[in-house]
């Protein structure tokens, strides 16, 4: 069996057979996401390049200056609230993660009668605008008497990241062959063990995947952290928010800069926990290849 | 334990979690849409029922339908743009793979406003592009980009784009590879292999980004307020008026619920005719 | 791969009717529970939490809720390193979402409504009372303030900022412009108009446009205006608050915008008289912003303590934020940076004869909003 694209490709012509004409060349798609590279980081480069911008302005560029990076971390209030941001992102992305895998586990194999009600009602948050969520999730709050806080905030962004973890699960695990779950319970391994070497690492991409969109959701929101939170600290979102529509300034862009480098750092940490934490449950694995 | 009862447990800290801290919330914009506004501004409950005739107000229905336009343009857009992406990594990305992935993710990272606002930095009337294109000489005035239907179609699609590739990702990840290679071998082309195996192997997914998209950009504000013209107006823009500046509560919970019930009837329907179709062609 | 029924993925088993019932019912009972349970709205309060005695004496950090960037940052270390305390910020950005954190618990110690909004908590008893003798400053606020519309005897506001809202527009590539609010469609600017993103801004231009007053209510002078507008839009770029924004990236050569914008659009070009104000014959809206004590404030007096900084230091905040503050330290060195362009001065002669926007309840404001729905869909 051919195990990449290129041999597939040599043993093809081998055999005289005409290379197709078609999508799955890589030169065109290389094309294709060289520009699609160049698109999504065009801003990017603005906001990163601007952030070291001497002057003010947005248009010309002066002369390299650190400073709004010293402003901001000499601002107290700035940094409390990346802070702050970074931790409500980090609880939400665990916390709803693994809810939302959990859910969608539970959407998938189980057939009693909670389930359509469940499956309708994780789909709804979906389909809720932003602003009505903030709200209602800020009454709700009001009426039960809680105060507004970075809890009140992570308890908001929590609920409405599951469906997104469901959803992006849901798919992954639908598409795994439950013969291999049956052989190795059928070879003496718990539910628990099938759980863990079995299930787990078939479906982890589709998890980290889901985990990392949330994270990315939870430290850009605005809207919903807005009216959840309290009179103290904010997140950084919603600092910006306000100030930008007043035009951007440089120290604007020093925060995304800075907000982009911290979300890079908790994604390459993410991503190398698997690797650090060991092989253990790699060596069962048999669920990716399974026919 | 059998499976189901174990799969049922597990539906239950999700599922218990959504009641307390989504329904009751859900409940509360169901209760003030029949409410009304007292004088000092604030939402009361009460029982009015025109709230809802309101929102029928044949006004609207151009606002509606605009909105569901965008959001089924940015889907396409987004498929048509993640897809191949997606697919490069998957296929192509050999030991990069992650990298890849990083790379394609890393620009959501960066606080959505201030992406809008560099972009808007880079085609104002003056700004970057426009000075290129003016040295060239194919313009004196600039090309208008902003302020246009493209202008908030192109936002939203800036804005969920990584929402489609990463589910298309994930399912192409997990597809065998050498099912390509032997839909190659049997179907006469590249496309019939598409057709006949990845496609459907990674519908799943596909579809997956799709609801994701599809559904918040019906409701986006900010990219048609930040990027759109008077004739923008969009269903999300319509409600956050009503919260941000009418001040009116019930009103504006009216027209989410009934925008609500749209987009999950509208999703029931396309998600039971997709997967009918899937099974059909599988077959 | 096996022929897996996967639209079950997606959709419930058996959807069933029954199963629509449970949602609806679950919803019902929610909504149901939430209504008659604490129920929403504050009610009346009552007046007595309006009547704490405060002192300006430094009592704890400042929290302080504020449009962004409408103080001198300079101003505001000032302050920290004057009092050693701590001035915590948190921003709204139009005035029902500051009402609405208002009414959720937080407790702020200082507010900036506008005259409008100020109207609207001091009839709602939301807002402490200004021991204004005990302020050592507030000889300086212009006497019109000593007993306004919206809080009368002044008890509990001190007005913070004055505005009044025109056209700016490019002089550089506009000179037919006729000083009326129908430039706003102006030909040499092809296209390139923005109004407000602001039904009470746009509904009064056009009220005055079309001769009325600016918070005219009729049904038919709200359609003559609604018809006026509507009739604009094909012309117009946008509905816009970015003004900053749109006039120093070039996508503006017209915006409707007030005088303050002006001044910061200025520091942001190139070339600073290239931006030019006017204020139109028909009539110009004048409003000012206010500094306000909600009664739940936990350290009023620090918040004293800094109207009374403020005011003792309008000048330079003036010269900052770009509005004027209506303290007699502020109008001469306002008028220097406004130096020759007197449109962009608030006068006391122009808060007497300008028109300000209105406190609209009940019928009248539903009335505006309808309007500016019909505007903003047609």
């Amino acid at each position: 069996m051919s195990s990449t694209p290129a041999a597939a490709e040599n043993a093809r012509e081998a055999r005289g057979g005409k290379p197709p004409k078609d999508f799955d060349r890589p030169r065109f798609l290389r094309v294709l996401m060289g520009l699609f590279l160049v698109w999504t980081f065009a801003p990017i480069a603005v906001v990163v390049l601007f952030s070291f911008n001497s002057g003010k302005s947005l248009q010309n560029f002066d002369g390299i200056s650190t400073q709004w990076y010293s402003d901001f971390f000499g601002d107290q209030q700035l940094r409390e609230s990346l802070i702050a941001s970074l931790e409500i992102a980090l609880v939400t992305m665990v916390v709803a993660t693994v809810l939302g895998s959990l859910l969608a586990f539970g959407l998938v194999r189980s057939r009693n009668r909670l389930s359509p009600v469940t499956n309708v009602m994780m789909l709804i948050p979906l389909v809720v605008p932003e602003i009505v969520a903030g709200v209602t999730a800020l009454l709700l709050f009001t009426q039960i008497g809680l105060r507004l806080s970075l809890t009140t905030i992570i308890l908001a962004h929590i609920t409405f990241s599951i469906s997104y973890v469901t959803v992006i699960v849901r798919g992954r695990l639908a598409a795994l062959n439950r013969e291999v779950e049956e052989a190795a319970m059928d070879l003496g391994a718990t539910r628990m063990q099938t759980m863990r070497l079995v299930v787990l690492p078939a479906v982890w991409p589709a998890i980290l995947a889901a985990g990392l969109l949330t994270f990315a959701l939870s430290f850009d929101d605005f809207v919903l952290s807005f009216f959840t939170t309290g009179e103290e600290v904010q997140p950084l979102p919603v600092r910006i928010y306000s100030s930008i529509r007043f035009g951007v300034t440089p120290t604007i862009n020093a925060i995304g800069t800075l907000m982009m480098l911290v979300s890079i750092s908790t994604i390459a940490l993410a991503l190398a926990l698997p690797r650090i934490l060991g092989r253990r449950g790699q060596t069962v694995l048999i669920g990716k290849d399974a026919v | 334990m059998s499976e189901r009862r174990f799969a049922g447990l597990t539906l239950l800290p999700g599922a218990g979690w959504l009641v307390l801290l989504f329904l009751i919330p859900l409940g509360i914009t169901l209760a003030i849409s029949f409410g009304v506004t007292d004088d000092l501004g604030n939402a009361v409950y009460a029982w009015r029922p025109e709230n809802y005739s309101q929102v029928f107000d044949p006004l609207f229905v151009p606002v509606l339908l605009r909105s569901v336009g965008y959001a089924a343009a940015t889907v396409t857009l987004c498929l048509l743009i993640g897809y191949p992406i997606a697919y490069f990594i998957a296929r192509f990305g050999g030991k990069y793979k992650y990298l890849l992935v990083a790379l394609v993710v890393l620009p959501f990272l960066v606080n959505y406003l201030i992406r809008v606002y560099a972009w808007v930095a880079i085609l104002s009337d003056e700004g970057l592009i426009n000075g290129i294109l003016k040295d060239m000489g194919m313009t004196t005035d600039g090309v208008r980009f902003l302020n246009t239907p493209f202008a908030v179609v192109g936002g939203l699609v800036y804005g969920y784009m990584a929402f489609m590739i990463l589910p298309v990702y994930a399912a192409l990840d997990r597809m065998d590879s050498s099912l390509i290679e032997a839909g190659k071998d049997l179907y006469a082309n590249g496309w019939q292999t598409f057709r006949h195996v990845t496609w459907p192997a990674t519908f799943q997914g596909v579809l997956a980004g799709s609801v994701l998209v599809f559904l918040p950009a019906v409701g986006d504000f900010v990219s048609a307020q930040l990027l759109g013209g008077p004739d923008t107006y969009m269903v999300g823009n319509l409600i956050q008026q009503q919260f941000f500046e009418a001040n009116n509560y019930p009103f504006g919970a009216a027209l989410t619920t009934v925008l609500m019930a749209f987009l999950l009837i509208f999703m029931v329907f396309y998600l039971r005719s997709a997967g009918r179709a899937s099974e059909e062609a599988r077959a | 791969m096996t022929g897996r029924n996967t639209d079950r993925l997606w959709l419930p088993d058996r959807m069933s009717r029954r199963d629509a019932f449970k949602v609806g019912g679950g919803l019902a009972l929610a909504a149901g529970l939430s209504a008659c349970g604490v129920g929403n709205g504050s009610g009346t309060v009552d007046e007595a939490a309006t009547e704490r005695a405060i002192e300006p004496k430094i009592d704890g950090d400042l929290v302080y809720f504020n449009y962004a960037q409408y103080v001198d940052p300079a101003l505001v270390k000032q302050f920290e390193k004057k009092y050693g305390v701590q001035v915590r910020e948190s921003y709204f950005d139009s005035m029902p979402a500051m009402m609405a954190k208002l009414g959720s618990g937080n407790r702020y110690d200082l507010i900036f409504p506008s005259a409008e909004f100020a109207d609207k908590l001091v009839k709602g008893n939301q807002l402490l009372k200004i021991p204004r003798d005990k302020l050592s400053a507030i000889g300086d606020v212009y006497p019109f303030f000593d007993d306004p519309w919206y809080d009368p005897g002044s008890e509990h506001t001190v007005p913070y900022s004055l505005y009044l809202t025109g056209l700016g527009y490019r002089a550089d590539e506009i000179d037919t412009m006729t000083g009326s609010w129908r430039d706003i469609v102006n030909p040499q600017a092809d296209g390139r108009s923005f109004l407000l993103d602001d039904f009470q801004e746009v509904i009064g231009m056009a009220n005055l446009v079309n001769g009325y007053d600016l918070n005219a209510t009729e049904a038919d002078q709200l359609s003559e205006s609604r018809d006026y507008v509507v009739g604009l839009k094909p012309k117009l770029r946008g509905f816009s608050t970015d003004t900053i924004t749109n006039m120093s990236s070039g996508n503006a050569w017209i915006q409707h915008l007030w005088n303050g914008d002006v001044i910061n659009i200025r520091y942001r070009v190139d070339d600073p008289s290239s931006i030019q104000f006017q204020k139109n014959k028909e009539g110009w809206p004048v409003g000012s912003d206010v500094f306000a004590i909600p009664t739940n404030a936990q350290h009023p007096g620090t918040a004293l303590k800094f109207i009374d900084f403020m005011l003792e230091n309008s000048a330079q905040n003036s010269t900052w934020t770009g509005y004027p503050m209506p303290t007699d330290s502020a109008t001469k060195p306002y008028a220097e940076l406004t130096d020759g362009e007197p449109e962009l001065q608030v006068s006391v002669d122009d808060l007497e004869k300008g028109q300000q926007f209105a406190n609209l309840e009940g019928a009248d404001r539903e009335a505006w909003d309808r309007t500016w729905i019909e505007i903003k869909a047609s």
